[in-house]
């Protein structure tokens, strides 16, 4: 039985007067690894951001557990969920462990110490990540894959129930899009954590999702397991494309076939 | 570490050869002897003749090093700098104006109130449709408020009488000239204080060092947290400028330089390599404005100015080859 | 028909200075301490001897430095390019101050002259460090290339003229230019360079029109953009040599007065130059007359009343630079 305890209400986000989501009321289911799909320009980013209240919505609410996320202590809501926006900054000569080690911010006092803690939950998101060898290398000096594994391993290290990336797998190859995306659910499987990022790749959200979010140019075109989701009409609604969805020959997941 | 011992002997180095040379050399011999013992030619030295110029130095250099390296981490842009971006020149404006009208108040309230309004001009000129500041807009528009407050202030002085005229010349150039006690102590006693409210921050500026978003989504109120530290940055330039002036260029090597020597990645060791950059950039300036030319004190700024726009030209020809500019 | 507008302006400048001042002069009493000089009115002495060379310094400089402007906002394609704030101004006044310090000998002929190689080298400098032989010059790169010219050039200049006593007035001319030292200094000679520099200036134009439509574009119609560039800042380190020569470092003045010109020549470049030596002459005699009467008797250097108007001006351009045009 899944609880739902990530929701919006009546949620209006923009920038200036043009709204780019317009009186969205949904969940995001917990426990479970959330895509939310859809063409460019339909909102997706925006979403993904006023959920961690990086954006604050014009209208409508985003709320955890029932309380607004924007009336909760920031803080206090940085060791509950953990954003990775999609053009983190990366000092100059920074190494892989310095870097994860301000994932661990939202847990230390003012004046703390580096606790015992911290540094294991560092040592062990690098490892979970596969770079638990390369912890003292420059950041700059690791491949485009590797680097995006340490910048999850940062957001892992900060520990969090939910996760959410927006489009963690930009700008890599297929073999390291499939690597981050094992990586997150493997995550989800073991700890539990709720995942929910922004995708561009339908047939990849199809197999690494529980669930699915579609929007359109006008809005939610649907939500729900990914084989209810990703079908002809809705890829019709949502992208305008004309599509054949067939079940994926190795997992079974619906695929998507432009006509 | 070994970064770190290196930069602590350059300082202690500079500092005695600063004590030391001049038109009258004094060896350290002599100074040790007049340490301890409070008399004799080394005690004139340290206590009245050079030690009060040489302490303003170590603490007018210290905080606009630390000011220089929080704008240059907030805003990820090495020629970001309370300088560039005509901060001093606004503190500077506000002392020479206050000190002109003989307004009976403290001249670091009066650069703290300049450098403020300088940085509110900037932040509020440089400010476009979306709301936000691009960087290379603020200094931009930096430059331009700086040169404005420059104009203002020479047109301020221009008022003065002769004599009154040539100190502030002298002050607006950047001076260390006739320095005493006093204003040692008062810029490192208000630098220390600030230097704790900045180390409180540190951690929020290494946040946000990563990118808005990433650091709002790790707990930092983005706006809050650089409301505060600019704040922080404003206030150490000003209480530089208000015992030496708007002395050019020192904010803007100092951050770099003093990484480039501990090899400090984590924003609290590059703020701190900073302050030591500075005062070792600021006091070996000093000396060399003193004894460039026998007889004659030149204002530190003029060398600061000889030092450092070298150094930013070799910066711009460096960022060109790199494409990053 | 477009010069009606400028030229007004300009006269009336013109006569604005030889009449405004501590004892202002009624304007038929101008007409004649320049048509029937009276060597015992007092008046005609002040109009002849000590407003007239103002004027004429005015007008010089004034003229210069806006063509001068308009040619460098030409050539770098940045709107914030002004021989006084990319360092050619101090490259002239620091040959100057240097000139005089090693020879011991204070302004004659001789040492006026050496403004040029000075800016001469300073143009060459900046458009080097900025980047302008790889043809590659963002706004904001070479103004900060300029800035950081302007600003070594300017400490050397301290450094040297501070080491007189008398230093504070002679530092305050060579900090920010004045017209008040006028009668003391080369016109005729400055002028005439200034008025070849003009000449090759409105020759140039329009290969440098071409050259502004990128260097391949430039080759393709028949130009050579190398030299076309060194003939700009040829003409770039007269105007401003002559300039500097007679008044000073003066900033902002061709920073400002191009976008003005522009406004009534359009985007033909001949026609920018010709409206900018008005416009820049008419701006410096306005701003040097305001600048006497302001806070008489004492008077504000038109170096600092320039930079006072000029530097909000920056502040606009800046602004409206898009951020994709910043680099």
């Amino acid at each position: 039985m899944t609880q739902i305890v990530l929701k919006t209400e009546g949620l209006t986000l923009g920038y200036g007067d043009r709204a780019v989501i317009d009186d969205l009321s949904m969940a995001f289911p917990d426990r479970q690894v959330t895509s939310i799909l859809g063409p460019n320009g339909c909102g997706k980013s925006t979403l993904l951001r006023a959920l961690a209240r990086l954006l604050r919505p014009s209208r409508g609410t985003v709320t955890l557990d029932g309380e607004d996320v924007f009336s909760l202590d920031t803080r206090a809501l940085a060791r509950r969920l953990a954003i990775l926006p999609q053009a983190p900054n990366a000092p100059d000569g920074i190494t892989v462990m310095e870097l994860i080690k301000r994932g661990r911010t939202p847990w230390r006092g003012l004046l703390a110490a580096w606790s015992a803690q911290d540094l294991e939950k560092c040592t062990a998101a690098l490892r979970h990540v596969g770079l638990g060898d390369q912890m003292d290398r420059p950041l700059n000096t690791l491949s485009g894959g590797q680097r995006q594994r340490a910048w999850i391993a940062l957001v892992l290290a900060q520990d969090t129930p939910y996760l959410l990336l927006d489009e963690p797998t930009t700008w890599l190859d297929l073999r390291h899009q499939l690597e981050v995306l094992t990586l997150l659910r493997e995550r989800n499987r073991r700890d539990g954590t709720t995942v929910i990022t922004v995708l561009h790749d339908l047939n990849l959200a199809a197999r690494y999702s529980d669930h699915l979010v579609l929007l359109g140019p006008a809005g939610l075109v649907a939500t729900g397991a990914p084989d209810d989701v990703l079908s002809e009409d809705n890829l019709r609604h949502a992208f305008g494309l004309e599509a054949m969805v067939t079940p994926d020959p190795v997992t079974g997941t619906p695929m998507i076939v432009p006509r | 570490m070994k970064g770190t011992l290196l930069v602590i002997a350059l300082l202690l180095l500079a500092i005695l050869l600063s004590l030391s040379v001049g038109q009258v050399m004094i060896g350290p011999a002599a100074l040790w002897d007049g340490l301890w013992h409070g008399s004799g030619p080394g005690a004139l030295f340290l206590r009245v003749l050079r030690g009060p110029g040489v302490g303003t130095a170590l603490g007018a250099g210290a905080v606009l090093g630390m000011s220089g390296a929080i704008f240059q981490i907030l805003l990820r842009n090495p020629l970001a700098s309370p300088d560039v971006m005509g901060f001093t020149s606004g503190a500077g404006l506000a002392a020479i104006w206050g000190v002109s009208a003989g307004i009976a108040l403290p001249i670091p309230l009066f650069s703290a109130i300049g450098g403020l309004v300088a940085a509110g001009a900037v932040i509020l000129l440089a400010t476009d449709r979306n709301g936000s500041q691009p960087p290379l807009t603020l200094i931009l528009v930096g430059l331009g408020v700086g040169f404005f407050a420059a104009a203002a202030s020479s047109f301020i002085m221009t008022r003065l009488p002769h004599q009154e005229a040539t100190e502030a010349q002298r002050w607006l150039t950047g001076s260390l000239a006739a320095r005493n006690w006093g204003h040692a102590l008062q810029v490192l006693g208000l630098g220390a204080a600030l230097t704790f409210a900045l180390a409180l921050q540190v951690r929020s500026l290494a946040l946000l060092e990563l990118g808005d978003d990433l650091a709002a989504g790790l707990g930092t109120r983005i706006s809050r947290s650089r409301g505060l530290l600019a704040l922080t940055g404003v206030l150490l330039a000003a209480t530089g400028v208000a015992v030496a002036g708007p002395l050019p260029f020192i904010a803007l090597m100092a951050a770099p330089l003093g990484a480039r020597l501990t090899g400090a990645r984590h924003p609290a060791g590059r703020l701190a390599s900073a302050a030591a950059a500075g005062a070792i950039i600021t006091v070996l300036a000093d000396l060399a404005a003193r004894a460039a030319i026998p007889g004659l004190q030149l204002p530190v700024g003029v060398m600061t100015g000889i030092l450092g726009a070298p150094y930013l030209i070799w910066l711009l020809v460096r960022e060109m080859e790199t494409g990053d500019l | 028909m477009r010069f009606a507008f400028p030229v007004l302006l300009l006269v009336f400048a013109a006569i604005a200075t030889l009449a405004a001042g501590v004892r202002s002069v009624p304007v038929p009493e101008i007409w004649h301490a320049l048509t029937a000089f009276d060597q015992t009115n007092p008046l005609h002495i002040v109009v002849r001897d000590i407003r007239l060379p103002r004027l004429i310094a005015g007008l010089a400089a004034g003229a210069s430095l806006g063509m001068a402007g308009s040619i460098m906002q030409s050539l770098t394609r940045n709107p914030l390019a002004d021989p006084g704030l990319m360092g050619v101004n101090a490259g002239a006044a620091f040959t100057i101050v240097l000139g005089a310090f090693l020879l011991g000998r204070a302004d004659g002929g001789f040492i006026a002259a050496l403004s040029f190689p000075g800016a001469a080298l300073a143009s060459l400098g900046v458009f080097a460090i900025g980047g302008g032989v790889r043809g590659e010059t963002g706004p904001v790169r070479l103004t900060l290339a300029g800035i950081a010219l302007n600003a070594l050039l300017m400490s050397l200049v301290s450094a040297i003229v501070l080491t007189r006593t008398e230093a504070l007035e002679v530092f305050r001319f060579w900090a920010a230019g004045s017209l008040a030292q006028a009668n003391v200094r080369p016109l005729l000679e400055m002028s005439t360079i200034a008025a070849l520099g003009a000449g090759s200036a409105l020759l140039l134009a329009p290969r440098l029109e071409a050259l502004a439509l990128g260097s391949g574009l430039a080759k393709g119609l028949g130009t050579r953009p190398g030299r076309i560039q060194l003939g700009a800042l040829a003409v770039v380190t007269m105007l401003t040599g002559a300039a500097v020569s007679i008044a000073g470092p003066i900033a902002f003045l061709g920073l400002m007065v191009p976008p003005l010109a522009r406004r009534i020549s359009g985007h033909t470049l001949r026609f920018e130059i010709m409206i900018s030596a008005l416009f820049g002459a008419t701006i410096l005699l306005l701003a040097d007359t305001a600048g006497r009467l302001l806070i008489a008797p004492a008077e504000i250097r038109v170096g600092i009343m320039t930079a006072l108007i000029g530097a909000p001006v920056f502040i606009w351009i800046a602004r409206r630079l898009r951020p994709g045009a910043l680099t």
